[in-house]
């Protein structure tokens, strides 16, 4: 009783709050809008890519022919060798050329077997355009791990690269946008409750017989309902902004709560550490910038050096835009993220566990 | 410092709350040092005493929000360390800051607070009009509150800590930051519930203490510096009385003469301070009118509880 009253009181005290309620969900739709009206329609980015296929496999070629050649983005050009690509490339005719080397064939095959093999590609490209070289690795890499993971088929032409041959750049960065807008969940869970406690709001609550479980359970509560609201929204808006959503919307679902819920439990650790908000803003930001940054959902994890990289994937953001991809993007299922779905479970346990010990020594201080 | 606590001879069972040795430290500072009150039921007692005296962290205590660092207290019978539940459920608190929910409109407030308490809906409604008839917002139940003035909040701050008739009211400065008009409103709905209910209110107004409460503790530096009704604590001044004089012509030679006469005598402008143990104002005026001065006005000012203030602690009482 007490647990939904409070928690009907602090969802009030958000939808009813513009600022709060423009900050939660027009700053990532923004940005969404922004994006998908960017790279979508008819002035989506055509790169010119060459490549060299080494391998000469049945295998190499349907990568090509069938994956590559048939994502929008690119136009690919075949090539004999790789001094020709390159002169094309310092003259501007090619944005990058893709090496595909000897036993790339047997390396995928392994892959659709269940044998793991790593997949070697060698792309050449002009690091002075770092916008596109960039989406470049981040397409090209999408599409060869999608193709190396695919589903054993029979023949190649039975098991068309279907998937791959749709990916837009909204496809690749709604998942990211997603992850960006439940990173603002962050900001938002600590200003809930420190917002209460400067005010002098949970003090008033704590003179009543409120018990502290109560208190956790009204506010995380409430917070979930957003977290819930939140991904609904934001996954209407990538899909109506043509993001396909080729695998389990609602496994996508579950990792985007899982991701939320961390925010959550984060942000509440920072509203017990800071008595007011002039305090917890500024450590909400410190902590969730670096987070979407090292998170992947602007630009592609494997262009990070790699103790950043280790550095990223330490935290769940990483780990949900790499699952969330695989399952939007992919549609692979839960068998082929579960590394990343237990990591995402780990840090959601640990960290609201955290923040429940810390929010309860706070209100006993 | 004098010191001017009374020792009660009632039973427990006559006090609504009563400390025992109730202190309070954080880290080097002690905040609340020993306070030893005996507040009894249907009573309005009112802490007063300057920012930092230590009357929030009593109240807190009391509240059960803060643990005493040593000695303990009892409200109602329950003691704070051992039953704080027990407690929670019979006082009410209006905390010094507005704690009020911005987003919601009066009667969520009130609803809030009182399902909290677990009342029924038809309880909280019947009560619920009943405070807003007396408090005057009556015409603002549907009005969300951050669009109220500091003085409709404050009054709703005190309707959140009665919506669920507790036997016991912390109001903790509940006038703090409020012209004289908004001040005298919440007088009168304060004025309105004595009697019926113990009331502990802190406040660093004097006047407000002076108009408010039946006994008054006067604060300072965490501990209880005098205690008593406005009047005792007043009489206990009349030892020293002060006569302010409004004259001219007033010479040396004149206040020479004074000065012989009374123990303290100054001079600013064209008024003249008379302190002493005893005046005689007839014979004041009497004594100045034959040396030749023209007095165009005179009387004999009544104590003030700052005055109180200034003789115990040597210091004043700011507002």
């Amino acid at each position: 009783m007490r647990v939904w009253e409070l928690c009907k009181r602090n969802l009030k005290e958000t939808y009813r709050d513009p600022l709060g309620m423009g900050f939660l969900l027009g700053f990532p739709l923004v940005f969404m809008l922004l994006f998908g009206a960017i790279f979508s329609g008819d002035n989506t980015a055509n790169f010119p890519v060459g490549v060299i296929d080494e391998d000469n496999t049945p295998l190499s070629q349907a990568f090509i022919n069938e994956a590559l050649a048939k994502v929008s983005a690119l136009e690919v050009t075949n090539y004999d060798d790789a001094d020709t690509a390159l002169k094309d490339l310092k003259f501007g005719e090619l944005k990058a050329y893709i090496v595909i080397p000897s036993g790339f064939g047997q390396q995928v095959s392994q892959n659709w077997q269940g044998e793991k093999a790593d997949i070697t590609l060698q792309m050449t490209y002009d690091e002075s355009d770092v916008m596109v070289s960039e989406q470049l690795i981040s397409i090209i890499n999408a599409v060869t791990r999608a193709f190396a993971r695919i589903e054993i088929p029979v023949t190649i032409n039975a098991n068309p690269i279907h998937i791959e041959t749709k990916i837009t750049y909204v496809d690749f960065i709604g998942p990211g946008i997603i992850i960006f807008g439940l990173l603002i969940l962050i900001p938002t869970s600590a200003r809930t409750v420190v917002r209460d406690k400067e005010k002098g709001f949970l003090s008033r609550l704590l003179t009543t017989p409120t018990r502290p479980l109560d208190f956790i359970l009204g506010y995380s509560l409430c917070l979930v309902v957003i977290t819930i609201a939140q991904i609904i929204i934001f996954m209407v808006a990538a899909w109506l902004l043509g993001m396909n959503i080729v695998g389990n919307a609602g496994l996508a679902f579950l990792i985007f709560f899982l991701t939320g819920l961390c925010s959550v439990g984060i942000g509440m650790v920072i509203a017990s550490l800071s008595k007011s908000e002039t305090q917890a803003e500024p450590l909400c930001w410190l902590i969730s910038m670096p987070l979407a940054m090292l998170s992947g959902c602007w630009f592609s994890i494997e262009m990070m050096p790699s103790y950043l990289r280790g550095f990223a994937y330490a935290f769940p953001y990483a780990h949900s835009i790499g699952a969330s991809r695989g399952v939007l993007i992919r549609g692979v299922g839960l068998e082929a993220i579960s590394t990343d779905f237990l990591f995402l479970v780990g840090w959601t346990v640990v960290i609201f566990a955290l923040g429940i010990i810390l929010f309860r020594r706070s209100m006993r201080s | 410092m004098t010191s001017h606590r009374i020792k009660q001879t009632e039973t427990g069972d006559d006090f609504a709350i009563q400390t025992f040795n109730l202190t309070r430290t954080f880290n080097e500072l002690v905040a609340v040092d020993g306070v030893d009150l005996n507040i009894r039921k249907g009573e309005l007692f009112a802490l007063l005493g300057p920012n930092g005296a230590g009357k929030t962290t009593t109240i807190n205590m009391l509240g059960c929000l803060l643990k005493p660092s040593k000695g303990t207290a009892h409200v109602m019978g329950y003691d704070i360390l051992k039953q704080p539940f027990k407690i929670k459920e019979i006082i009410g608190v209006a905390p010094q800051e507005t704690a009020i929910s911005e987003h919601l409109n009066t009667q969520e407030n009130m609803n809030l607070i009182g399902k909290i308490h677990g009342i029924s809906s038809e309880e909280l409604k019947i009560r619920s009009h009943q405070l807003l008839e007396i408090m005057g917002l009556s015409g603002r139940v549907r009005d969300q509150v951050r669009k109220f003035s500091g003085g409709m909040k404050r009054r709703l701050n005190i309707m959140m800590a009665l919506i669920h008739n507790p036997e016991i009211l912390f109001l903790d400065e509940p006038t703090l930051g409020l012209d004289p008009q908004a001040r005298r409103a919440i007088w009168e709905y304060i004025t309105q519930l004595k009697g019926e209910k113990t009331i502990l209110l802190t406040t660093h107004y004097m006047d407000e203490a002076d108009f408010l409460a039946d006994r008054i503790g006067i604060m300072d530096e965490g501990k209880i510096v005098a205690l008593g009704t406005s009047h005792a604590l007043k009489a206990n001044m009349q030892e020293k009385n002060t006569m302010i004089v409004s004259a001219r012509n007033l010479t040396p030679k004149v206040i020479d003469e004074m000065r012989k006469r009374y123990a303290e005598v100054s001079i600013s402008d064209d008024t003249m301070l008379i302190t002493d143990s005893q005046l005689d104002f007839r014979e004041i005026v009497d004594r100045l009118h034959s040396a030749g001065v023209i007095v165009r006005s005179a009387h004999i000012k009544e104590p003030t509880l700052e005055d109180v203030f200034l003789n115990l602690t040597g210091k004043e009482l700011r507002e």
